[in-house]
């Protein structure tokens, strides 16, 4: 399968407040189609991994490869056209834009990429939103809408530009149990039936059986490696 | 396709932000609405009163200057170097204010293709008595078709007309003030007393007001005729030439021509009402202080309340970012939202400018002083709305820039790890 993401001989040290080595020598391989996890306790440095490979956190040491880039080599502005066209996130506190409705949520990366004239990608988003259950709540501003509604409008929003990969940074973190099975649901339907790649960070292990692959992380170290 | 894809951003933050996105409008708004009701009424009132002095004044006067002093003739004769010539007490010879060959000179001047109109006078100060009452005043003999083609005196008249000077003998036209101060009326026989002795009974065939208080509580016309009767001079005596020009910012250039020409003083109006400039300059001074102050502090608001935005907008910043937005967007959503509120509060301030300036020009003040003036004569020029319109923009493009150029700069991961 094909090669997503690569991280090679990865580091990354915090400075403040004390020297801290956080990523201890990562080699990493994300292939297509894969359903893989973070997992560890916390302080484990599961979050920081992510940023990393996610493009979001540039300072490290050694190389991250996207495809066939190296995210430190991408000037701010085709990082932004990598991020808006490749990448989606998933947060764990569901980062929306609260003065917008659902629907336009969903919409921004679209209106930011401009392949789709406003109306074909309005009919795109109301198809992630069906898809993800809140078609009904299009219209409604996100701040007035349940917390498990408003990871699916972020889950929705992530799969708009139908990116190569999707980041979730403990997507249930926040969710109370029933809605945590739908979320996790609806992640692995996305697997499953539209072959989307996803790589999560969770200390949730309710879920684990469901997942493809984990990687196991222990202060800073991957201990055990299923390819 | 999206050519923009922040304004919808930009449309939903304004919105949401209603109070905020008011009160700096405002702050705009008030701006723009003192500089064009401040502007209006300062220039208005100089461009009323330029108007009326340059209507009242010759572009260019041409006259003899009685207090120039002769050289010694001494000097004449003892013109070797080394020779020092002192004469204390050296008096200006006795020599009438006349203009040689003056009617010359105004056929000459009036072939000047520059020249629009050329009246030849002759003036004298004057008692003016109806029976127990006397003012003192000026008396100017003209043309009065030339005089008026020069200062449009028929505009102004009051009462009579200005045709009648020609029509009866011995006829007189009074400025408002002198009339009033005399109590003199339409057609009342007054007599005129001039310094030499002269009297003659005149009678009153207009009534004169410029709106100028000076000229007309002192000037009165007559014919050329007449004011040398009163002079007791010759008929080609005249002692002015009063020209007015196509072009009054050539004055300057051809007054200097006509003196070392005919060699007489030719003095422009802007020599002749230089206290009058200067006075407008200290206040337009102070005027564009005031204007510029009053929109560097809605600058400052626009500043503040982006500043404040950015803060509490963080979050958005770096959701923007991290879903694929570039720095130029981010720093274009607050860089607009600062135009959007400078556009339109910059609109509404010239519209409520509009207002106030048109409510102020229909209210009748009465302005009794230096100029009288039934109504404040305000200044609607659209290049002051242009400008003060540019200046609002500009000053909160300023304003807007900086946070703007801040919040480009917002690191997303910072703001995700430290949820």
């Amino acid at each position: 399968m094909k090669k997503v993401l690569e991280a090679k001989n990865l580091n990354k040290y915090f400075h403040i407040p004390v020297d801290f080595h956080v990523l201890k020598d990562i080699n990493l391989t994300v292939r297509s189609g894969e359903f893989s996890a973070i997992v560890g306790p916390s302080g484990s440095g599961k979050s920081t991994l992510l940023y990393v490979l996610s493009s979001l956190d540039r300072e490290y040491e050694g190389d991250v490869f996207f495809g066939d880039v190296e995210l430190k080599t991408l000037s701010n502005k085709k990082l932004a056209h990598l991020r808006n066209k490749s990448i989606g996130f998933i947060f764990q506190f569901h980062y929306l834009l609260a003065d917008f409705t659902s629907l336009d949520n969903v919409m921004l990366p679209g209106l930011k990429l401009g392949d789709l004239t406003h109306e074909e990608l309005e009919e795109k988003a109301m198809q992630k939103l069906d898809l993800l259950g809140i078609a009904d709540q299009a219209s409604k501003r996100v701040n007035r809408l349940s917390g498990g509604q408003q990871q699916r409008v972020s889950i929705a929003r992530a799969l708009i530009n139908e990116p190569q990969i999707i980041f979730c940074d403990e997507p249930t973190g926040n969710l109370d149990s029933k809605n945590a099975r739908i979320v996790y649901d609806m992640l692995k339907n996305l697997t499953r039936e539209f072959d989307q790649t996803i790589l999560m960070v969770t200390h949730d292990d309710s879920y684990l059986s469901e997942i493809d692959r984990q990687i196991k992380l222990l202060d800073g170290k991957i201990l055990d490696r299923q390819t | 396709m999206n050519r923009f894809p922040i304004l919808k951003i930009v449309i939903t933050h304004l919105i949401s932000r209603k109070r905020q996105t008011i009160v700096s409008m405002l702050g705009v708004t008030f701006g723009i609405t003192v500089f064009i009701f401040q502007a209006g009424v300062i220039t208005g009132l100089q461009d009323f009163f330029i108007e009326k002095t340059i209507n009242a004044t010759a572009h260019i006067q041409i006259y003899q200057d009685k207090n120039q002093k002769s050289p010694p003739v001494l000097l004449s004769i003892y013109d070797e170097e080394e020779t020092w010539v002192s004469v204390p007490n050296i008096k200006s010879k006795n020599e009438l204010p006349k203009l040689k060959r003056g009617l010359q000179i105004v056929e000459i001047l009036e072939s000047y293709p520059e020249v629009t109109g050329v009246s030849p006078s002759l003036s004298t100060q004057a008692i003016f008595k109806i029976g127990v009452a006397d003012v003192s005043g000026i008396i100017n003999g003209v043309n009065i078709r030339k005089e008026n083609q020069l200062f449009d005196l028929e505009e102004d008249m009051v009462s009579g007309s200005i045709i009648r000077l020609e029509t009866v003998n011995n006829g007189i036209i009074l400025g408002s003030g002198l009339a009033e101060s005399m109590g003199t009326m339409l057609n009342d026989n007054i007599t005129v007393v001039s310094p030499g002795g002269v009297a003659l009974q005149m009678k009153v065939v207009g009534i004169l007001d410029t709106g100028l208080r000076e000229l007309d509580n002192s000037r009165a016309y007559s014919s050329i005729r007449n004011s040398q009767k009163l002079m007791d001079v010759t008929g080609n005596y005249i002692t002015n030439i009063n020209i007015k020009l196509e072009d009054v910012e050539q004055s300057g250039v051809l007054a200097r021509e006509f003196q070392s020409r005919f060699g007489y003083t030719a003095e422009d109006w802007k020599d002749a009402n230089e206290g009058i400039f200067s006075v407008f300059r200290i206040q337009n001074i102070v005027t564009y202080l005031v204007i510029i102050s009053i929109l560097l502090v809605s600058g400052f608001g626009i500043f503040n309340i982006l500043s404040m935005m950015i803060y509490e907008k963080m979050n958005d910043i770096a959701i923007l970012k991290s879903i694929g937005y570039t720095d130029v967007d981010i720093r274009n959503v607050f860089l607009l939202e600062a135009l959007i509120i400078g556009f339109l509060g910059g609109l509404l301030g010239l519209v409520i400018g509009f207002v106030i300036s048109w409510i102020t020009s229909i209210i009748p003040t009465n302005i009794e002083g230096f100029v009288s003036s039934e109504y404040l004569s305000i200044n609607f020029d659209p290049l002051f709305y242009l400008l003060a319109f540019l200046f609002g923009l500009v000053a909160t493009g300023i304003a807007g820039y900086l946070p703007a150029k801040k919040a480009s700069k917002i690191d997303p991961i910072n703001i995700i790890r430290s949820q």
